[in-house]
């Protein structure tokens, strides 16, 4: 199926030119031209792999949203921790074009670093708006109220923007694996293993806070720290992928949902189920967003976000599906 | 040595005294009810018993211990709780619910084996929610919820198990139901109740408690008098013996 969604692109590529050049990576010898060979290498497979990392990644965080809230509706976006995020990249990516800074490791470093900055921020303001107790409703509201804020903030610094950086910025904003290359995987990766182990290591503690704080308390877990901790770790990974892809939002609404209900069953599943459903989701998202259009590209977020506010017309319609 | 102890204890909200000086033991075996009027004090009593309140003064010990010098994960192991109010637990199956007992047992990455599998069944079935195993806890009524929280707590395996107002919202049927439930099960109950003759019937000692404090300790035979009855909760009642069990009954006037 990789090898399928690695041949689809602006450049005619099959499947075979796609086995042949894996053929030739381990040591094989076959006829494929040079140009085939760098792009399938060099352009398809990173962008590949970044696909599925930031499906997997984006869909862990919001599983691990939605079980520390006990809100099925929560997912980074709604939380204004994407929002948060992206003005903080913005901001950083903005300053970088304008101070003429170059340097691949500073800038990708840099714009997470931004990028988490900003996230952290929005949790921040969310949790302390949220009240005593957590109040779903009221962190709902404040998630909304913080996303505007910050998306003011964006459209602020990509209007003071000159013309040119503020068509790729807008561009980046919307989401894209454009800029994917083997050395802007490693953080990702790293990132997005190390939360995955960290998520399953307290998949019992976190079932448990599906119980209610009171209960989860009476159960042994320590629900605020592990609340905190979990937020940060989610804010971590949105920050990390919106710094590499920009913003793609609804997967990490959608995918814990659809997963929930395929495999209703024990919480560790659940967290590989949403790595592996939301990478793979992702990694044909961008087919698409590849194949839509003769020689052009659409940007991420404007596909994911048309198929998730469908999903979640749908989820409002017949609440059963989240309540049961 | 008393299982669980309550020594002076005092919690307040902004210097408003919620629960007054308040000291008692429950002993290994016993089923204790903890009643009173609406606004007593009694859920509060009880928050500070399982760690969710902190005592403003006073001590709670388990078995000669302070509660508060132990970890959540020993009074996990020491106390099971089940509470009023449930939460929907997000579309998890009964089976599940039932699962998270296991939680103050298990290390990081340790998960359910099948011996596990096998205690949950004989857990299920004996509190016969096996039926229900797979589905989602937020359907079921509210009698089926009691019960599966009282396997939850079979499962967290522990000595002591706290009851918060276990039959609010339960028809008579399910009332009874949960109460001989809960008394099979051998273990010490430390419980509140909103409906005496439901006290009088499953409990051997009485604490109750009035505005935060303990104005009342004992038997239900020495507790509960037609006195006690009409100055702590403003009724006018008549008590006499239950016919069949013995035990004190209480008959409400409800017209002056």
């Amino acid at each position: 199926m990789a090898i399928l969604a690695v041949s689809f692109g602006a450049a005619n590529i099959s499947s075979g030119d796609v086995l042949c050049v894996l053929w030739n990576v381990i040591g094989g010898d076959t006829e494929v031209s040079d140009i085939k060979q760098r792009i399938i290498l060099e352009l398809r497979f990173p962008r590949l792999i970044l696909a599925f990392l930031t499906g997997a990644g984006l869909s862990l965080a919001g599983a691990v949203l939605q079980t520390v809230t006990r809100n099925p509706l929560a997912d980074p976006y709604l939380f204004g921790i994407a929002s948060g995020a992206s003005f903080g990249a913005v901001l950083v990516i903005a300053s970088i074009t304008g101070a003429g800074i170059s340097g691949f490791a500073i800038s990708q470093m840099s714009i997470t670093t931004g990028a988490f900055i900003g996230a952290a921020f929005s949790v921040f303001i969310v949790l302390s708006l949220a009240g005593r107790g957590i109040q779903i409703e009221r962190m709902l509201l404040a998630g909304v109220a913080v996303s505007f804020m910050f998306s003011a903030g964006t459209s602020l610094v990509l209007y003071a923007s000159d013309p040119e950086a503020a068509a790729s910025l807008l561009f980046w904003t919307l989401g894209s694996f454009t800029r994917a290359n083997w050395d802007t995987l490693l953080v990702p990766s790293l990132v997005i293993t190390s939360c995955l182990i960290l998520f399953l290591g307290y998949a019992r503690s976190l079932k448990a806070v599906l119980a209610g704080d009171e209960t989860a308390k009476t159960l042994g877990v320590n629900v605020t720290r592990l609340r905190m901790a979990m937020l940060l770790l989610g804010s971590l990974i949105t920050a990390t992928l919106v710094a590499n892809t920009g913003g793609i939002g609804f997967v990490g609404l959608m995918i814990p949902h659809i997963v929930r209900r395929l495999m209703p069953s024990q919480q560790q599943y659940f967290f590989l189920g949403c790595t592996f459903f939301g990478g793979v989701f992702m990694v044909w998202v961008d087919v698409l967003a590849r194949s839509l259009v003769a020689n052009n590209e659409l940007p991420i977020g404007v596909i994911t976000a048309a198929i998730g506010s469908v999903f979640f017309l749908l989820v409002l319609r017949k609440r059963s599906w989240i309540d049961s | 040595m008393a299982l669980l102890s309550a020594q002076n204890l005092c919690w307040q909200v902004a210097n408003k005294p919620i629960v007054n000086d308040v000291s008692f033991d429950v002993h290994q075996g016993q089923f204790v009810g903890l009643i009173g009027p609406n606004g007593a004090g009694k859920s509060s009593l009880m928050r500070c018993l399982y760690r969710v309140n902190t005592p403003t003064s006073g001590q709670v010990s388990f078995a000669g211990k302070d509660v508060w010098q132990l970890s959540a994960k020993q009074n996990a192991k020491n106390m099971s709780v089940i509470l009023q109010e449930h939460s929907d637990h997000l579309g998890l199956t009964v089976r599940d619910v039932v699962s998270q007992g296991l939680t103050p047992h298990k290390s990081l990455f340790e998960w359910d084996n099948s011996q596990d599998g096998l205690l949950i069944n004989q857990v299920m079935s004996q509190v016969d929610v096996l039926g229900l195993s797979q589905s989602p806890f937020q359907t079921l009524s509210g009698g089926e919820k009691q019960r599966v929280m009282l396997a939850r707590a079979l499962i967290q395996n522990t000595e002591l198990l706290i009851m918060d107002e276990p039959t609010n919202h339960l028809d008579v049927h399910y009332q009874a139901d949960m109460m001989n439930q809960v008394k099979q099960i051998n273990k010490t109950v430390f419980a509140s109740f909103h409906d005496l003759n439901l006290a009088a019937a499953f409990c051997d000692y009485l604490l109750v408690l009035d505005k935060g404090c303990l104005v009342a300790s004992g038997s239900p035979q020495d507790v509960l008098t037609q006195d006690l009855i009409q100055s702590v909760f403003r009724t006018s009642v008549s008590v006499d013996v239950h016919p069949t069990h013995g035990h004190p009954r209480i008959t409400y006037h409800y017209h002056d």
